[in-house]
């Protein structure tokens, strides 16, 4: 039988065992990091899928930029930069100035070509702007990049690649 | 000499009760305390089942009816905490402080005015969650289980839900200690573990489970708190932190939460069920190892509710088994319950019924807990309706159920009245009904591929829905069955005699009806059977 001591005992070890509960809850948190770290359960990226230390490994290849326009329309479109030494698998950024000769208000379009054709498929652009129409206030002149990437699948024949844009008008378009 | 503290020494007189609101406010008798646990229960049941309503209505059609999405996740919030926090736990903790110490002869529980803490705390608790609909921004909506990143955003009626909860956490372990202190020191003698009834073993593995992840859950939330407002970042990937930490943690309070809601039922039906049956519990050993393993391994299956958050394939196989490992105690469980009915005289009261209903209804919410175990065809039906019926026929059709049968069981040996035996038929086969007709067409939604917690739908999921609302409806309206039964026959009920079940033969049958203020203030001598069967009993003094 029990006496009002015990039922105080009892009670304080309780409330211990409460407390160490709400300590442990506290103690699942850098518990929790150590299990993770300990079995890589919570990497995301595994040690095989790390980005290679040189991501520029490629082979070298020469590109040139080029633009032309269609007699009679009003644009003026000059790479800023007319050739680069680059390497397959490395960013590329070049810049072109685009200007509006006319003085109208114009929309125009960019549609780029390669030569060779077969290296068409190899540039990879992330950034450009025959993406999208361009608008031109009269006399406006704006430059805009263009980055791509040459993907090391470029057939080993192609040493050097022509980035050649023409530009044309949208005349439905104009406001 | 067993003791109470603090009510031993308290200068009150033995025979008298304190009279009015005194009476209620300073209870220290484990009898009044349990009456308020009781009736904060069911005042909580119909809060949380006034937002269910709510929440059926909107989904009756598809389309925005009568909330907004916001409000609509609040109200889903709302009515699990509100039901899992203050309606099944308090009632089951009331009915423990009621009935435990009648059944082990046991003058009251071993704190009484702890005893009384541990009610007092719940008003508050329950007013700061019903408050929070008011504040700015409305009460919080991140699902009961409050996940991380959710919870750390939103406005204040996170803060309060948050304080909520840690006082209701307080009472909770409180209360479980007392239960676990008055099982452990305050049985007559005569009254060894192994004799206990059911409901002791069951209340006192359910304190136990209480105290060891009640704090958890207050941790938790507590670094949410601190996450929110003094600039850690426990949940948040951008300072360092892991939002899925917050689901492992919180689920290593939440699955053993689970049983904290069905052992205490377990207990009850094994009450009811021999009694009915008139034949001693089948397997009564094995029913108290099969309790204690499934509180065991309750602890070791808490990442089955988060089978889609990207776990390695070892841990999700790990979760899987160690879950439909937990179908083996509580099979044995379900068995035992049958062979008790099997070749008993079987006569169908009320608590029989209710408990009858129990083991059918929650069996069947067991095996699509098994199906949802498989961590394949979890991935499909995670956060589906299938979980939602899941759920709520283990905790509507298993706990609740088990509740009533409790209440019916031992309403005459605690207001001294006999229900009316007719409304109560009508109370449970209109539950019974009713529960499937909202229930069970969730199972299809959710094979179906509806999301739970939306309150709006595609169209192809309308008539399922229509269906569950308004069978939710009819359930609803069925509760004011019981609670007039209950008001009308404690005011006008016939006299119940002391031993108004003829198969009833535990200690809380041998005093008088009803229950004395003061019983057992002398520990009777007795000796006893499986089951807390009391095979012959001497002295035992009340006032």
């Amino acid at each position: 039988m029990a006496s009002r001591t015990d039922n105080r005992i009892l009670l304080r070890k309780f409330l211990l065992i409460a407390l160490l509960m709400f300590g442990f809850a506290w103690a699942l948190v850098p518990l929790y990091r150590v299990i993770c770290e300990v079995t890589g359960i919570n990497q995301l990226v595994k040690a095989g899928d790390a980005p290679e230390e040189n991501p520029v490994a490629g082979v070298p290849v020469t590109l040139d930029f080029d633009a032309t326009v269609q007699p009679g329309l009003p644009w003026q479109v000059v790479p800023l930069v007319r050739r680069v030494e680059g390497r397959t698998g490395e960013f590329i950024r070049v810049d072109y100035e685009i200007t509006n000769r006319s003085d109208r208000r114009v929309i125009g379009q960019a549609v780029p070509r390669y030569l060779p054709a077969a290296a068409g498929p190899h540039v990879q652009k992330l950034d450009c702007f025959c993406f999208k129409e361009q608008a031109f206030e009269p006399g406006e002149t704006r430059r805009f990049p263009v980055v791509f990437v040459v993907d090391k699948a470029l057939p080993s024949e192609i040493g050097r690649i022509t980035l050649a844009y023409s530009v044309f008008s949208l005349p439905g378009r104009e406001p | 000499m067993a003791t109470v503290e603090d009510s031993a020494h308290l200068p009150h007189d033995a025979h008298g009760k304190p009279g009015g609101w005194a009476r209620w406010v300073y209870a220290t008798n484990h009898k009044d305390i349990g009456t308020l646990y009781l009736w904060f229960a069911f005042a909580m049941f119909i809060s949380g089942g006034v937002m269910a309503l709510a929440i059926r209505a909107e989904l009756f059609m598809p389309g925005l009816q009568f909330w907004q999405p916001e409000l609509f996740n609040q109200l889903t919030t709302l009515h699990g905490l509100v039901m899992v926090f203050g309606a099944i736990m308090p009632a089951f903790t009331g009915l423990a402080n009621w009935m435990l110490p009648l059944m082990i002869g046991a003058p009251d529980m071993a704190f009484a005015r702890m005893n009384n803490w541990s009610f007092w705390l719940l008003p508050p608790a329950a007013l700061l969650l019903m408050l929070s609909f008011w504040v700015p921004g409305g009460a919080a909506a991140a699902g009961w289980t409050l996940y991380a990143p959710l919870s750390t955003q939103g406005g204040m009626g996170m803060d309060l839900t948050i304080f909520a909860i840690h006082i209701l956490g307080v009472s909770s372990v409180m209360g479980a200690i007392n239960i676990v202190v008055t099982v452990l020191n305050l049985r007559a003698p005569g009254m060894g573990l192994m004799q206990m009834p059911m409901f002791a073993w069951a209340s006192l593995i359910t304190a136990y489970l209480i105290i060891a992840v009640m704090p958890v859950l207050a941790g938790v939330v507590t670094m949410v708190l601190t996450d929110r407002h003094f600039g850690t970042h426990f949940f948040n990937a951008a300072g360092g932190g892991d939002p899925v930490m917050y689901q492992h943690i919180f689920w290593f309070f939440g699955h053993p939460e689970v049983y904290i809601m069905a052992l205490p039922a377990f207990g009850i039906v094994s009450q009811v069920i021999p009694t009915f049956a008139r034949k001693p519990l089948f397997g009564y050993a094995s029913m108290v190892y099969a309790t204690a393993s499934i509180a065991i391994l309750s602890f070791m299956v808490w990442a089955h509710h988060m089978f889609t958050t990207g776990m390695p394939a070892t841990a999700q196989l790990f979760f899987m088994y160690a879950t439909m490992l937990i179908a083996v105690p509580t099979g044995v469980k379900v068995f035992n319950w049958v062979a008790t009915m099997w070749e008993g005289s079987m006569t169908f009261e009320t608590p029989m019924l209710f408990a009858i209903g129990f083991v059918m209804l929650f069996t069947i919410g067991g095996l699509s807990g098994v199906i949802l175990s498989v961590a394949a065809v979890d991935v499909q039906l995670q956060d589906s309706y299938y979980v939602v019926a899941h759920f709520h026929y283990v905790l509507v059709a298993g706990a609740l159920f088990s509740l009533f049968a409790a209440v019916y069981y031992w309403f005459p040996k605690m207001t001294g009245k006999m229900y009316s035996e007719g409304l109560g038929k009508l109370h449970f086969w209109w539950s019974l009904l009713w529960f499937n007709v909202t229930f069970f067409p969730m199972h299809f939604l959710g094979l179906a591929g509806m999301p739970r917690r939306i309150p709006d739908y595609a169209l192809q999921f309308t008539d399922f829905n229509a269906i569950s609302s308004v069978g939710a409806m009819m359930f609803g309206l069925g509760q004011l069955i019981f609670f007039y039964n209950m008001v009308r026959s404690i005011r006008h009920g016939k006299e119940a005699p002391q031993l108004p079940w003829e198969g009833a033969n535990t200690l809380e049958w041998k005093i008088p009806t009803p229950a004395p203020y003061h019983s057992f203030v002398e520990a009777p001598e007795l000796k006893a059977g499986d089951n807390g069967v009391i095979l012959s009993m001497q002295g035992g003094e009340h006032h």
